[in-house]
């Protein structure tokens, strides 16, 4: 899987008026991912290599074609990412962190793998459990949040991080969820948001983080839903597209981490629907496939993963319906 | 993202043979330097030569989380343990590992202290010295690390992994040399991160290391105290400064300095007052100027204001000896103050969205229901606000909800 950006580039024909989704261009882009190791680009993005393969595979789940990469390798790629300590790696040979260790585990359990996981994994124990005894280790027994590898960043996305592979591996039992749950609380912000620890800014992202944490805590109760859905709700800025935070420029990605977010508290129609999915729909090249962060720009699998997930938290007609909560 | 804002060229990507190959060349040069640091890694060798091959790689590609560890250990297993100022080999674990203080009895005595001083002055004297030497100290050595990741951090300013490993080494500084050193690393980090913010006063990876750089230099092991004072200097030169109006970020720093500020000023009831009067002053003539009264950084400040008035239970406050009838007669005359705001300001959504929002807050602070004026005002502000921004109008309908049931 790819990580370079481009070929394509959004917008670049003109468009009529009516927007379509361009499926069949999309699924080929991501299919095509792999063979562009002629590229530097694709070789100076692997460290992103595992989170890519998640992004494209999740868009193609969207997208209707679960099936368009090969499950066998995509098994064998996840599971030569796994170190001896139950982590995974962006690639093999990149050192265990959890942001790669959630993306392993997302792609498992997309790909329903979690057998071939319990047969051939590494770790404390094997498995399931060898990677939810990886998860465990990283927890902070005072405060109650995660770092994201041995060298100790903390950062609220990798309390969602855990929580969300630890959830899909049925382990949550086995860390401080109460504590993790108190951490996000005090990581909330006048404005009703979060930022990545205490005292730092609001930030769509680590809203996103947050609230997703919190959802599968199932501790929303906690949230600020006036407040947070108001602060949210202005992340659309004319053009129809959402930004992470106040006065900064829209980008397709918040279409995922804010619109998820305003579901997750169920304010998703306190913004316009039609005109994000119109945003979105500009920022795809129907030709070559992909999606960019704007119109204009080149496309790469993350947008693309991101803007297919807008359209089908809008749900926009063709795709998988997407259940937010 | 690699991708993040990248316009595409005007022309498609068709190249030469010659720049194919060029690019081929290059492929084959990084997965070279590749190989060669994960070979002399398994063969543990922890030498400058390798470090300055992990130097080489990360100028191409700083997001390679993995080389950013690969130095981490390259230091603590290998540079560290062999510097000038450590007297013998490390065994691997931080806490088995040298450390130069004059306040532990095991080794160093004040005379390496002193050493390591006279190296502070000597690297201060030549800014050519620090390199990554074979006979460096470890302060040498940590201060080399500081210069060579600063280039990096202005041509990427938002690599996570760069701003990690730089307090990596720092906390390593905290850990292996006298606090008086380590200081002075620290210092010289808030003029780093002021120049990364001058160059992108939003960068949220800058703000969070500055609230670090801050706790440490005001940490009991630095002999620090608070800077509370200049910080809040800080937000208001930020918010003075080219587009600070609109600089959320400076505003919210504002926002969670304030509580500590007033305490540390042993601020009584009647500054604590002026102080909230001066702060609704400085939120409302921002709105005045520049982009007034549009820009939204300087609304969510007032509403910030606002909260320590309305939600003071358990929330950052500013006049936490407020009565609550004085704190509804300055939700009152906010009210007044935004209604006077509307004359030539009669597009400005927000301050619609803030009459609406505290009429209902004062019916809530008086426990009553609105009365039939208040619920005939906010009616017609949201007329206004489905007009104005009709980007949010299911938000304005569920509003109106609320004015809509009888009384």
């Amino acid at each position: 899987m790819s990580l370079a950006s481009g070929p394509g580039v959004a917008g670049s024909l003109s468009l009529p008026e009516e927007l379509q989704l361009a499926i069949e261009p999309h699924v080929k882009y991501i299919q095509s991912l792999d063979s562009r190791r002629d590229e530097l680009e694709y070789w100076l993005t692997e460290h992103l290599r595992l989170n890519g393969l998640y992004w494209g595979l999740t868009a193609l789940h969207l997208l209707g074609r679960p099936d368009a990469l090969p499950r066998d390798q995509t098994i064998q790629f996840v599971l030569s990412c796994q170190h001896e300590n139950g982590g995974f790696g962006a690639a093999p040979g990149h050192d265990a962190h959890l942001l790669y260790t959630c993306s392993a585990i997302q792609i498992l359990a997309m790909i329903d793998a979690f057998d071939v996981l319990d047969e051939k994994g590494k770790g404390e124990g094997g498995g399931r459990e060898g990677v939810g005894k990886y998860i465990s280790s990283l927890q902070n027994q005072t405060t109650g949040t995660f770092a994201g590898d041995e060298w100790g960043e903390e950062d609220t996305r990798f309390i969602y991080t855990a929580l969300n592979a630890l959830s899909l591996l049925s382990m949550l039992d086995i860390v401080n969820v109460d504590r993790a749950v108190e951490y996000i609380i005090s990581c909330e912000n006048f404005d009703g948001g979060y930022g990545v620890s205490p005292a730092a800014e609001s930030h769509s992202g680590q809203i996103f983080a947050c609230l997703g944490a919190l959802s599968i805590a199932n501790r929303m109760d906690t949230v600020n839903v006036d407040k947070l859905g108001r602060w949210l709700s202005e992340r659309q800025v004319e053009a129809g597209g959402l930004n992470g935070r106040p006065e900064k420029q829209e980008d397709v990605c918040y279409s995922w981490w804010v619109a998820s977010s305003l579901t997750m508290i169920h304010k998703l129609h306190w913004i316009d629907g039609k005109k994000l999915t119109n945003f979105i729909l500009k920022c795809q090249d129907p030709k070559e496939g992909g999606f960019a962060d704007r119109p204009g720009d080149m496309v790469d699998v993350f947008h693309t993963c991101f803007g297919v997930a807008g359209l089908a938290l809008l749900e926009f007609p063709g795709l998988e319906e997407i259940d937010a909560r | 993202m690699a991708s993040h804002g990248v316009a595409r060229p005007a022309t498609t990507i068709l190249r030469s043979a010659e720049e194919l190959q060029a690019e081929q060349a290059e492929i084959r040069e990084y997965q070279d330097l590749e190989n060669r640091i994960q070979a002399n890694i398994a063969a543990r060798n922890y030498t400058v030569e390798v470090l300055e091959l992990t130097s080489k790689l990360l100028k191409k590609n700083p997001e390679y989380y993995t080389i950013w560890n690969v130095r981490r250990r390259l230091l603590i297993y290998g540079l560290f343990s062999k510097s000038s100022d450590s007297s013998s080999p490390s065994k691997g674990s931080q806490s088995t590992s040298p450390i130069v203080t004059t306040q532990t009895s095991s080794i160093p005595s004040s005379a390496s202290a002193l050493g390591t001083l006279k190296a502070l002055d000597a690297t201060q004297l030549d800014p050519e010295s620090p390199n990554h030497g074979k006979n460096g100290t470890i302060l040498d050595i940590i201060r080399a690390d500081l210069e060579f990741l600063f280039p990096i951090m202005i041509k990427y300013p938002k690599c996570y992994w760069l701003w990690n490993y730089r307090l990596w080494l720092l906390q390593q500084a905290n850990e292996r040399l006298d606090p008086g050193i380590t200081r002075g690393l620290w210092e010289r980090e808030m003029i780093l991160v002021g120049k990364m913010l001058v160059k992108d006063s939003r960068n949220f990876h800058g703000w969070g290391y500055r609230r670090k750089v801050v706790s440490e230099l005001e940490s009991e092991k630095l002999h620090g105290r608070s800077m509370v004072e200049p910080e809040f200097e800080y937000t208001t030169k930020m918010i003075h400064g080219q587009n600070g109006l609109s600089n959320f970020s400076a505003w919210h720093r504002r926002s969670k300095l304030i509580p500590r500020l007033l305490e540390e000023r042993n601020a009584d009831d009647a500054t604590r007052r002026h102080f909230l009067k001066d702060e609704f002053d400085l939120v409302i003539s921002a709105m005045y100027t520049d982009s007034y009264p549009y820009a939204q950084s300087a609304w969510f400040y007032y509403q910030f204001l606002m909260t320590t008035l309305t939600e003071y239970i358990g929330h950052a406050t500013i006049t936490p000896n407020f009565t609550q009838v004085g704190r509804i007669e300055y939700v009152g005359c906010q009210l007044s103050i935004l209604k006077e705001m509307l004359d030539g300001a009669e597009d400005c959504k927000w301050i619609y969205d803030a009459l609406v929002e505290y009429t209902m807050t004062l019916a809530r602070m008086e426990e009553r229901e609105l009365c039939e004026g208040e619920r005939e005002d906010c009616k017609l502000w949201l007329v206004e606000l489905s007009k104005l921004d009709v980007l949010r109008t299911g938000r304005w309908d569920d509003l109106g909800l609320i004015f809509s049931k009888s009384p």
